[in-house]
């Protein structure tokens, strides 16, 4: 086993820690946390301006092979998404770059491969996830949006769900049940359309913070081509698990805690409580020392990740490990940062806030991670049911 | 021993239901987050008429004169439905003038405060964010028989719409820090006073209040000047249980909400609530919510029968504290998606619940006293 760097790994590592840290100079002052680039038009132009920086290096497909553009290898990907989450930088669309891309890479034809992954590397087209619905969130396989097909075109109806980012998205990916005869899991289909389509209504979900970052996305008679099918026509249930286990194993998150907690020792070390600085209360070691700990682990975890993404054989375990991991430990680093903040931990982004008003920002931030992607219950069961091969519910 | 509600409790709980379920919906409360004043002053006149400001008020100084523990219940059965605005600090601090206001003072205040005239709050925490004695910077100098306050409080709930503060200033340096704290009675509208609402996870309304060159009669200091902090620690006792007990309405509605939807919402064909994975954090929601209950209940009667109770009262605002924001948070974790979104009642309760916890001393604070009372050294 060797955890060691190459040289050409360190020279890249320096290289994006740099790149990024000029970028995080440019930061719109109203930026909080990992999901800004959704809340306002500063905040999407800010993403697009790093995605432009990022793509011009050729990041945003690091680990692709090379007949597609692709530089670098999972590891390479791995140290970019480190200092793009330590300093908390979009630019790399979560759905096209993290997602997408590797999926289609995975399971999409030649020609798709051929036309969208330029589009994506060079952050020409940002897309958004169109998969749950209301009436199927976790059970997502009993959805009721209908793609019904038509010559070379699908039309589409239905209502989806808490999209991410929709309405700022060029592009969507999203699965429609095609064939009202076929069995469960054999009668959906995966369609790429453009969100400019006709027949596409979005409107906000506001979060609990109240940003606007979630939507409904309404589908009245949308004209979607069967060009942009991905995998197989009425077996997009495939496409979907192979596209959930890249978004599972998305640890941008992580990689905000790495700073998060530099700059929660920063303020143990300068505000003084009963006398003496927070840094020297026994209780607040040991808690800030506990989830440093967790952090590193999660981090050989995602290297170990990364490792086996190299070898195309990601498990379906370690990625919902991950997921549950990472985002649980988010919260708990909420909950710590509010406690040490005292009353200040409530306090929003304003120039009363501490840390910038990150800490409230997280505590409630963290229920992204956890609740969407496959809440961590579900990830739970994947864990005891394919992992630990436990006897699984009727 | 019998832990049932007397009739005249049964009373109140019922009476206060109904009332703020029909006079203050969720929509109403999530409307009054991001109104100027945080508070409504129709509702607030009907709450006096119905006597909701004169419970702990004297019947000779025109209030309702009942009993503390009788408040406690009260004032849960608030908190099941959330009501904004400076309430709880109104009847908090109403303590304060009743137990250690000159005659003056509560001739002048506690009529107006029973008949909804008057909002009272209490001006304590600094930009230091202590809750102990050290904590207490803001200087009031003597100037004849008058004080002077100059200083920055935090945190001061509805200090833009109260009438008047208690204001928790530094009046003696001394080597003992609870020695040379005073409390003064001061006009929120007074001249040299300037209140900014601080945005906050709850959007409950609290204030960054400046104090310039404040003139402070020496009739408005409460208790005796020096000694200021014994009657700050009765008002954080009493605060403590009435915000535990507010908190504790909050979790009971967490709780009723999820066990609901688990058994309306299906997926996979079944209702959620048939899933094990959910059943075994309901059940510990539950847990939490029974030992919760006890606990206030207690530390509400000894406070209601003059039994000294200072650590009973620390324990259960500690315990509530996290009790509730732990129930909170399964609450928006059950019920999956929507239980994230603005305009659900779950995150409603969940930002409450953690902008609950620092109100009258955060668990960290109230757990280091409860370490002193039971003798660690
Ligand atoms: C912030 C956010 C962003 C999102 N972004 C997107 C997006 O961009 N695109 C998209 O398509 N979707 C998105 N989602 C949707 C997300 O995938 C779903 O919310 C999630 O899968 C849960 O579904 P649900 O909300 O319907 O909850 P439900 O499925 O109704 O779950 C309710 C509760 O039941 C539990 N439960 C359900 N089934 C089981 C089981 N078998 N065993 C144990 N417990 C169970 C859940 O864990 C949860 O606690 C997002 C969600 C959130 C909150």
């Amino acid at each position: 086993m060797d955890f060691k760097l190459t040289d050409a790994q360190k020279a890249h590592r320096d290289e994006v820690f740099k790149v990024c840290a000029e970028l995080d100079k440019k930061k719109p002052k109203t930026w909080v946390g990992f999901e800004s680039q959704f809340d306002d038009e500063v905040g999407w132009a800010f993403h697009k301006l790093c995605a432009k920086e990022f793509a011009k290096r050729g990041w945003l497909a690091l680990g692709w092979p090379k007949e597609y553009g692709g530089i670098g290898d999972m590891m390479d990907k791995v140290l970019f998404q480190e200092a793009r989450g330590y300093y908390d930088l979009p630019g790399a669309d979560i759905f096209g770059v993290a997602m997408l891309a590797p999926t289609l890479l995975a399971a999409g034809s030649e020609e798709l491969k051929r036309e969208l992954l330029p589009k994506i590397a060079n952050a020409e087209w940002m897309f958004c996830e169109l998969w749950s619905e209301p009436n199927a969130g976790s059970d997502l396989a009993g959805l009721t949006a209908t793609a019904i097909r038509k010559g070379d075109e699908f039309i589409v109806n239905g209502q989806k769900t808490w999209s991410t980012g929709a309405h700022f998205a060029d592009w969507a990916f999203g699965v429609y049940k095609s064939d009202p005869n076929a069995k469960k899991h054999h009668n959906m289909t995966f369609i790429l359309s453009d969100m400019k389509s006709p027949g596409i209504t979005v409107k906000s979900i506001p979060y609990m913070s109240g940003s606007h970052v979630y939507n409904e996305v309404y589908l009245d008679d949308v004209r979607m081509s069967a060009k942009y099918i991905v995998g197989q026509e009425n077996e997009g249930w495939a496409v979907v698990n192979v596209l959930a286990g890249f978004e599972r194993s998305n640890l941008d998150m992580v990689y905000g805690l790495v700073r998060g907690i530099e700059e929660l020792v920063e303020f143990c070390n300068e505000t003084k409580r009963n006398g003496r600085p927070l840094s020297q209360d026994p209780i607040v070691r040991n808690r800030i020392a506990d989830v440093s700990s967790s952090l590193e682990a999660v981090r050989c975890l995602a290297y170990r990740v990364a490792d086996q993404q190299n070898r195309n054989e990601m498990g379906l375990m370690d990625a919902a490990a991950v997921k549950i991991f990472a985002s649980e430990l988010m919260e708990k680093y909420g909950h710590l940062a509010a406690d040490i903040l005292g009353p200040y931990g409530q306090v929003k982004n304003s120039p009363w806030a501490k840390m910038g008003g990150t800490v409230e920002y997280t505590y409630q931030g963290c229920f992204v991670p956890i609740v969407s992607m496959g809440t961590n219950e579900i990830q739970r069961n994947i864990i005891a049911w394919y992992g630990l091969g436990l006897p699984r519910m009727k | 021993m019998d832990l049932r509600f007397t009739e005249q409790q049964e009373i109140l709980k019922k009476s206060a239901r109904d009332f703020l379920t029909k006079e203050c919906p969720k929509a109403k409360v999530r409307e009054l987050e991001h109104d100027a004043k945080g508070y409504d002053p129709v509702l607030w006149q009907k709450m006096a008429d119905l006597g909701w400001l004169g419970f702990n008020i004297p019947e000779e100084y025109e209030g309702m004169g009942y009993s503390f523990e009788d408040l406690a219940v009260h004032v849960e059965e608030v908190g099941r439905n959330i009501l904004p605005g400076p309430y709880l600090s109104t009847v908090v601090n109403t303590f304060a003038i009743v137990e250690a206001g000159t005659d003056e003072i509560k001739k002048e205040l506690l009529s107006k405060i029973s008949y909804g005239k008057c909002i009272l709050t209490l001006a304590w925490l600094e930009e230091n964010g202590q809750f102990d004695a050290a904590g207490i910077t803001l200087k009031a100098a003597h100037k004849g028989n008058d004080f002077v306050l100059n200083g920055t409080k935090m945190f001061v709930d509805g200090a833009h719409v109260a009438d008047y503060m208690i204001v928790v200033a530094r009046t003696k340096e001394s080597a003992n820090h609870e020695d040379g704290v005073t409390l003064f009675v001061v006009d929120a509208k007074a001249s040299g006073v300037k209140s900014t609402v601080i945005p906050t996870i709850a959007h409950d309304h609290l204030c960054e209040v400046v104090f310039k060159d404040v003139t402070a009669p020496a009739k408005n200091v409460l208790g005796k000047v020096d000694k200021g902090w014994e009657t700050l620690q009765m008002i954080i006792r009493k605060g403590s249980i009435l915000k535990a007990a507010e908190s504790l309405g909050g979790l009971q509605s967490v709780v009723e909400m999820t066990v609901a939807y688990s058994k309306e919402r299906v997926q996979y064909d079944r209702p959620i609530g048939a899933f094990q994975a959910l059943q075994h954090k309901m059940a510990d929601m539950w847990i939490a919510m029974g030992t919760s209950k006890y606990l206030l209940y207690e530390a509400a009667w000894m406070e209601s029968n003059g039994i000294p109770n200072a650590k009973e009262a620390s324990m259960t605002k500690a315990y509530i504290n996290e009790a509730y924001k732990l129930v909170a948070a399964l609450g928006v974790k059950l019920h999956g998606g929507i239980g994230t979104s603005y305009d659900h009642d779950a995150p409603l309760f969940f930002r409450r619940a953690k902008a609950a916890d620092t109100v009258f001393g955060s668990t960290d604070y109230h757990r280091e006293l409860v370490a002193q009372h039971i003798g660690l050294k």
